[in-house]
């Protein structure tokens, strides 16, 4: 018997030995060289000086520069204004198209349309509308008297530029996950608040509300990893312009690296992100199960 | 003053009618049942009075006002259901507040009530609890305590036993007709079950198919069925029916059925008309088995319940089920028995139409 395990086990390794490879190829060597990188002097603008080994010295000045902290705020700043305006519009939307009335099935697919769409083409699509005065926006904005708005041109609205492009985007994801959350609540609860009389926003917020909670802290979390990561769009629209007002973590990172050509402080901006978004989610996780622990109780 | 009134009252959905224009009237403090098949239209019958559905056509009165056009909220209701429609999120003391909460009374008049229905249902260990934290019986007490503090002036129950096991059923039965004595509210009860029907009701609405078949109380409906599904519904085990003749004996009406020969129930012998076909009906209770029996029959099966014996027996071309106190349990050795019947407890129905003939 044990033979035959042994001999299935054999079998099995052999079925995965090409997933491993390609893993390993395009995942796990990378990130070994990223990191073997983030402790070496690497200028791509003289490859063929050797890489010498600094020790922390580009983990000493991502965390001391300037520049990095405030691409990590501008970070923190786009998560905020997407996420909350995701999170209302989306569960908005999704209470819509629950209704029973007619066409929500079919609004309920084309508002997923902005989501199947690569991010570039996003980017692309709002160029055209921030266009300061040829673009669509300003000219509709103009008709009711406001504007022109120098969209992507100011420092000042840059970065809501961006953020309502990513909004456009993901609201469909919230709406999406919330709206089949929406269709798991059992009906009979809303009955027998109807015969109750609770207002229509008592039941919304103690009644549904709490009963999505655990589907949108998900949906939110998914959202807040997508938007620390946020780059195609940005590059785009702004290339982290007009002067540093856009300019996230991506964005910087992609700037040492492939305009000043220092990889190796690239490098170690990566890895300084990712232990950034690696402890937030673990203190998610943490807070998750703490709240889980409580509802159970 | 009625509290409940239908008249007429009509449910399509669409094309298809699912309520043909029923006529009821609930007496204040009446504990009254609908009870009837799946589909004949019971819950739907329900949910008008509780607003949950439009009415089609027809009118609705509660407490001596239409209320057709009045939101749910309005209409001085209360509803349990089958599946206790807690909000599972929340305590059973916070479930409770919730249903209050529209009513914007006093903090203190809110906790007086909760700790009252409390002590009706005994559920004061229990407030603190989620719905998830309870047992089926305990949830759908919680569910009627949550009626019970809003003071309606009628309580709608759908089937709230029917997702409890048969020894918890009994259980909360008694705790709804208590409730009831206790708080002496109408209620509008809907089940399948007619043990729930006979032990809780005062006034029975036996329905099929979206009429109302008979109305009356559950020793009316027991006694005096008005048609044969009435007679065939009410009572377990189901009351025998025969096909019979009406043929004429020295001038008096006797009923013929296959080899049994019956005189006619006194009270319906001017009705009979000679040579009808008709169908008799006999409950299993009144069918005696002694050595006084008229007729042979042949016991083929027969079932032991504790205090009595089902006998499942052969009398000629005619099978039939009585049911005897099992002190009077034939041996069980003994194949052939006698039986008898008592004229005055046959049941006598128009084939043809199967109303019972009066
Ligand atoms: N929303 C609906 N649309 C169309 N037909 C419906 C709808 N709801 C109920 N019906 C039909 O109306 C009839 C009565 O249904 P109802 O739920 O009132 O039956 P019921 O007596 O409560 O049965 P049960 O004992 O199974 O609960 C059924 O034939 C059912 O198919
Ligand atoms: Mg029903």
């Amino acid at each position: 018997m044990s033979h035959t395990a042994n001999r299935d086990r054999r079998i099995a390794a052999v079925f995965l030995i090409p997933a491993i490879v390609v893993l390993f190829a395009t995942t796990i060597y990378p990130m070994l060289y990223a990191l073997w990188l983030s402790f070496r002097n690497y200028d791509l603008a003289k490859p063929f000086i050797p890489r010498i080994f600094v020790g922390l010295a580009n983990y000493a000045e991502v965390l001391t520069s300037k520049a990095f902290f405030h691409a990590l705020i501008t970070t923190f700043k786009l998560m905020a204004m997407t996420l909350s305006a995701q999170l209302v519009l989306g569960v908005g939307i999704a209470l819509l198209v629950s209704q029973k009335l007619p066409g929500m099935a079919l609004a309920r697919t084309l508002l997923l349309i902005p989501m199947m769409i690569s991010p570039v083409i996003v980017g692309l699509v709002w160029l055209f509308l921030y266009f300061p005065e040829l673009g669509y926006l300003n000219y509709f904005l103009g008709l009711v008297g406001i504007g022109p708005v120098p969209w992507i041109s100011s420092t000042q609205w840059a970065l809501t530029a961006i953020a309502i492009g990513d909004i456009w985007q993901w609201t469909p994801f919230i709406m999406m996950g919330t709206a089949a959350a929406l269709q798991s609540l059992s009906p009979e609860p809303y009955e027998a608040a109807r015969i109750d009389g609770n207002s229509r926003w008592d039941v919304f917020r103690y009644v549904t509300l709490p009963q999505l909670k655990p589907v949108l802290v998900s949906l939110l979390f998914l959202r807040a990893i997508d938007a620390f990561k946020i780059y195609d769009i940005i590059f785009v629209l702004t290339k982290g312009g007009p002067a540093d007002a856009t300019e996230v973590i991506s964005l910087y990172i992609y700037r040492q690296s492939f305009t000043f050509w220092r990889m190796g402080v690239g490098a170690a901006a990566s890895f300084v992100s990712l232990i950034i978004i690696s402890v937030l989610i673990t203190l998610f996780f943490k807070q998750m199960q703490r709240g889980q622990a409580a509802r159970a109780r | 003053m009625s509290s409940v009134t239908l008249r007429k009252v009509v449910k399509r959905y669409g094309q298809v009618e699912v309520v043909h224009g029923i006529d009821l009237s609930v007496e204040e403090g009446e504990f009254v049942v609908l009870l009837g098949p799946s589909g004949c239209g019971k819950t739907t019958t329900l949910r008008m009075v509780a607003g949950l559905e439009d009415i089609s056509a027809g009118q609705l009165e509660i407490a001596g006002r239409v209320v057709n056009d009045v939101a749910p909220k309005d209409r001085q209701i209360a509803m349990v259901f089958q599946n206790y429609a807690l909000y599972p999120h929340m305590t059973v003391r916070q479930n409770m507040e919730f249903a209050l909460k529209p009513q914007k009374l006093a903090a203190n008049e809110v906790s007086a009530r909760i700790a009252e229905a409390a002590r009706i249902l005994g559920l004061e260990p229990l407030l603190a609890r989620k719905p998830a934290q309870l047992s089926g019986g305990q949830r759908q007490r919680v569910a009627m305590a949550r009626a019970m503090v809003r003071t309606p002036k009628v309580f709608l129950f759908d089937e709230p036993l029917s997702n409890l096991d048969a020894k918890l059923r009994t259980q909360v039965r008694v705790e709804i007709a208590k409730l009831h004595r206790r708080l002496g509210t109408t209620v509008l009860y809907v089940t399948h079950d007619q043990v729930e029907a006979m032990t809780l009701a005062d006034k029975i609405v036996i329905m099929k198919d979206g009429h109302i078949e008979q109305v009356g109380s559950p020793e009316e409906v027991f006694a005096k069925p008005r048609n044969l599904f009435v007679a065939t519904f009410i009572g377990s085990p189901a009351m025998n029916l025969l096909p019979a003749k009406v043929a004429v004996v020295n001038g008096a009406p006797v009923l013929v059925a296959n080899g049994f020969r019956l005189a006619a129930p006194p009270s319906i012998v001017s009705a009979l008309d000679p040579g009808a076909s008709v169908t008799l009906g006999i409950r299993p209770s009144d069918i005696r088995v002694d050595e006084a029996g008229d007729y042979e029959a042949v016991v083929e099966v027969d079932e032991y319940l504790g205090t009595e014996v089902l006998l499942n027996l052969r009398a000629g071309n005619h099978e039939l089920v009585a049911q005897v106190p099992a002190a009077a349990r034939p041996a069980p050795d003994r194949q052939s028995v006698r039986i008898g019947f008592d004229a005055a407890r046959l049941h006598v129905f128009d084939t043809q139409s199967g109303e019972a003939i009066r």
